[in-house]
């Protein structure tokens, strides 16, 4: 049971990244894209009615981690204590930019909130990413069960590549989904542009991925090199398809290799939810502490129905907002 | 500074200011979906105006419920870790199903009730606008179902190390607490509502402008605002302080600043407490009345403060004026509500200017009720975190310095000052704008 908790978790965080991932990555290619006013209006439109539903997720994924695994929820939000307030503000502030940006129709009110979402949204990423790349080295864990996340050591180059490589590929996605969402040159040119920012996805894939088997040499398991190994396979399928002018299936190709990629790490830090540093010292794991049966039961029936409602009614939904949007 | 003060008053400031907004997502959702459903229904132009209108307000509204809501999910874990520990598989359960159940629903058809392309609402937005507001309401369930189980915990055992484990969720989801706690709640957001949307359209009747919608509107939220403000004293908030007199007999006594037990226990009306000198310093008493509220009896025993522990009182000050204000605002909120459906009904009130200036003015104070009543609940729960079970001094983050969080607490403070003067401009806004043609 306490596997399907954590499988539970890994999914409804991939799904977080998929869905609010886009949302993120056309914020940060929007100025690359848009080169007027109405254009970055369209850009913003694009994912306006997604990305409220879309950060659900990320709530959604707090509580179950809180219902599911108490121990790891107080250590990890409390030991990454500043850099999880900051992401908090900036979310705000990138929801802010959002919803308020239309709300008066004067350039430099629009002009303040484009930059304000595009940084907030780029600096939100590099810190999910740093976060990920922490969870992958490991943090130092008390045997009383917490640990002091410090700046000093949450910033090391290997976590700041995982950020830079997280902001790259949101980047990918976010253009992939605005090349499928909106007509017109606006979203050729967010195709186009996907093909420039391949380059750097594949670079930081390399390195991220060579960094990440050395440090956790020996690969314990065989999929520990299928996994990367299908996600490379997906990223040149994302490349393959933006040539031929396909973007719903590079949105698609572009999904596969940000989910194989979250798959592949969470299967190198289980069975913990917070890996020990350094590496094979003690963490937090999904058996210890030993987790209440009734409670883990509980919230697992509780996550289950929730996707499986979600995933009837949202795609419902969807389709009827579904369809391009056009520059006019 | 004491790093359990630091943590209360960041958690206090977050969840008041954010409790705002759930407020009037609560209150407008069922005008939303009226609206919106006559609209559809009728193909009616004027309540597809209405609809539109109110839906843009409930917009802004819900946005800002949605970036000061996220904060709040995780600072159990930023700042209250231990408690979070010690109590999450039980605490959490409510909150998973808070954002699996109404945090999706709420949101996902949000965005199809925003996003529209014909004129008049189709019957798809008004299931939408209907599926908003019962996902605005679990939501305060659930929020309220995980509150009421730190007032008076049930359906629990507690782990050899400490660690509080949950036994039986439907306990926790069916507790006596829960059930009067939250109508009380939700018949509070309601009340709001109704004077919100009765003072939009007072203030078009004033300035002589969308008269035929003015009116619509007053009529609908004067209804509203007098049905809820009636049920917010009886039954709900009499059931609901007869949960407290059962459970937490100190809290009752702080509330009432009744200091000695005494049999046939007086109600102050007014008074201002005195904590060091036990007493209430001139004081207006209706004698009898206390005990009768509390028990049913005018000759009941009610314990006063002194019978307990010195340490067991929650701040005394507080709670005694954070309830008699929410007493004394639901108060002027029936009086004002029974006279102006009194106009309404003999037809005087279109020409009654100063019962639609009154109108008016009255919108904030239903926030300022809901967030005494809260006030009331949270402080008067002290020294506790969980009832009985857990002190507050022993909840916050050992890993988070008390330095950390003043700085949190401004910057919060920061943001929540720009989100606040933004969302005050918007609103009014949109108000000035009114019902557009559609």
């Amino acid at each position: 049971m306490s596997v399907a908790g954590f499988i539970v978790i890994a999914f409804m965080l991939t799904t977080y990244v998929l869905l609010d991932g886009y949302d993120l990555g056309v914020a940060v290619i929007a100025p690359l894209v848009a080169r007027t006013d109405r254009e970055r209006s369209v850009a913003m439109a694009s994912i306006g009615p997604f990305w409220n539903g879309n950060e659900v997720w990320l709530i959604a994924a707090g509580a179950a981690l809180f219902a599911l695994f108490p121990a790891a929820y107080a250590a990890s939000f409390s030991g990454f204590y500043l850099p999880f307030v900051i992401v908090l503000w900036l979310l705000m502030f990138r929801g802010i930019a959002l919803e308020l940006r239309e709300h008066l129709s004067s350039e430099l009110w629009h002009q303040f909130w484009d930059v304000a979402f595009c940084a907030s949204s780029v600096l939100l990423i590099f810190i999910f990413g740093l976060a990920l790349g922490n969870l992958l080295r490991g943090v130092p864990v008390n045997p009383a069960g917490y640990f002091q996340g410090t700046f000093a050591f949450l910033l090391n180059p290997y976590a700041a590549l995982v950020g830079c490589f997280a902001v790259a590929t949101l980047a990918m996605h976010g253009a992939a989904f605005a090349s499928m969402r909106i007509e017109g040159e606006l979203g050729a040119r967010a195709l186009e542009l996907l093909g420039q920012i391949w380059w750097a996805v594949l670079v930081f894939y390399v390195a991220v991925t060579a960094l990440t088997i050395a440090m956790r040499t020996p690969l314990t398991a065989w999929w520990l090199i299928a996994l990367p190994a299908l996600s490379l396979l997906a990223l040149l399928g994302a490349r393959y398809n933006a040539q031929k002018l396909r973007p719903t299936a590079t949105f698609a190709m572009s999904c596969v290799f940000v989910a194989v990629l979250l798959a592949a790490s969470a299967a190198t830090i289980f069975p913990y939810l917070l890996p020990g540093f350094p590496a094979r010292s003690s963490g937090i794991s999904i058996f210890q502490p030993p987790p209440s049966a009734v409670a883990l039961s509980c919230a697992l029936v509780v996550t289950l129905v929730g996707i499986v409602a979600v995933s009837i009614y949202s795609p419902i939904v969807w389709r009827r907002m579904a369809g391009k949007i056009r520059v006019e | 500074m004491d790093p359990v003060l630091a943590d209360r008053l960041q958690f206090a400031f977050t969840i008041m200011f954010h409790y705002l907004f759930p407020i009037g997502t609560m209150g407008m959702a069922p005008f939303v979906a009226a609206y919106t459903w006559k609209a559809a229904r009728d193909f009616d132009e004027e309540s597809a105006r209405i609809a539109r209108f109110l839906t843009k307000i409930f917009a802004i509204n819900f946005a800002a419920g949605v970036v000061t809501g996220i904060p709040m999910e995780f600072q159990f874990g930023t700042n209250w870790a231990a408690f979070s520990r010690r109590s999450g598989a039980v605490v959490g359960q409510p909150l998973a199903m808070e954002s699996m159940f109404a945090f999706f629903l709420e949101s996902v058809f949000l965005g199809a009730l925003l996003y529209r392309r014909r004129r008049l609402p189709s019957i798809f937005s008004a299931w939408a606008a209907v599926f908003v507001c019962v996902g605005s309401w679990l939501s305060g369930f659930f929020i309220v179902a995980t509150n009421a189980w730190m007032q008076h915990p049930v359906g629990f055992s507690i782990a050899p190390d400490g660690t509080i484990r949950l036994e039986n969720i439907w306990a926790l989801l069916f507790s006596p607490f829960l059930r009067w706690q939250f109508a009380h709640v939700l018949t509070g957001a309601l009340v709001a509502g109704g004077f919100v949307v009765a003072g939009v359209g007072a203030y078009y009747l004033l300035s002589r402008r969308e008269e035929s919608i003015g009116r619509r509107l007053v009529r609908a939220g004067t209804i509203v605002a007098l049905v809820f403000s009636l049920i917010a004293i009886f039954p709900t908030g009499d059931d609901n302080g007869r949960d407290v007199t059962a459970y937490q007999p100190i809290k009752l006594a702080a509330m009432e600043g009744l200091f000695e037990t005494t049999h046939g226990a007086p109600l102050a009306i007014i008074g201002m407490p005195d904590a060091a000198g036990d007493h209430l310093i001139d004081p207006v008493f209706v004698p009898d009345l206390l005990s009768f509220l509390a028990y049913g009896n005018f000759r009941a025993n009610v314990q006063g403060l002194n019978a307990y522990a010195r340490e067991l009182w929650p701040p005394v000050e507080l709670t005694y004026y954070a309830y008699h204000v929410m007493v004394g605002l639901g108060t002027i909120f029936v009086a004002v509500a029974v006279l102006a459906v009194l106009l309404l009904r003999f037809g005087l009130l279109w020409n009654s200017r100063w019962m639609l200036w009154i109108l008016m003015l009255m919108m904030p104070f239903p926030y300022i009720a809901n967030e005494a009543g809260w006030t009331t609940t949270e402080v008067g729960r002290q020294p506790w975190i969980i009832y009985g079970l857990m002190r507050t001094a022993h909840g916050p983050s050992p890993t988070v310095a008390a330095g950390e969080t003043v700085f949190t607490l401004i910057g919060f403070a920061g943001m929540y000052f720009l989100l606040g003067v933004l969302f005050l401009y918007l609103v009014l806004r949109e108000i000035g704008i009114g019902p557009q043609e559609i």
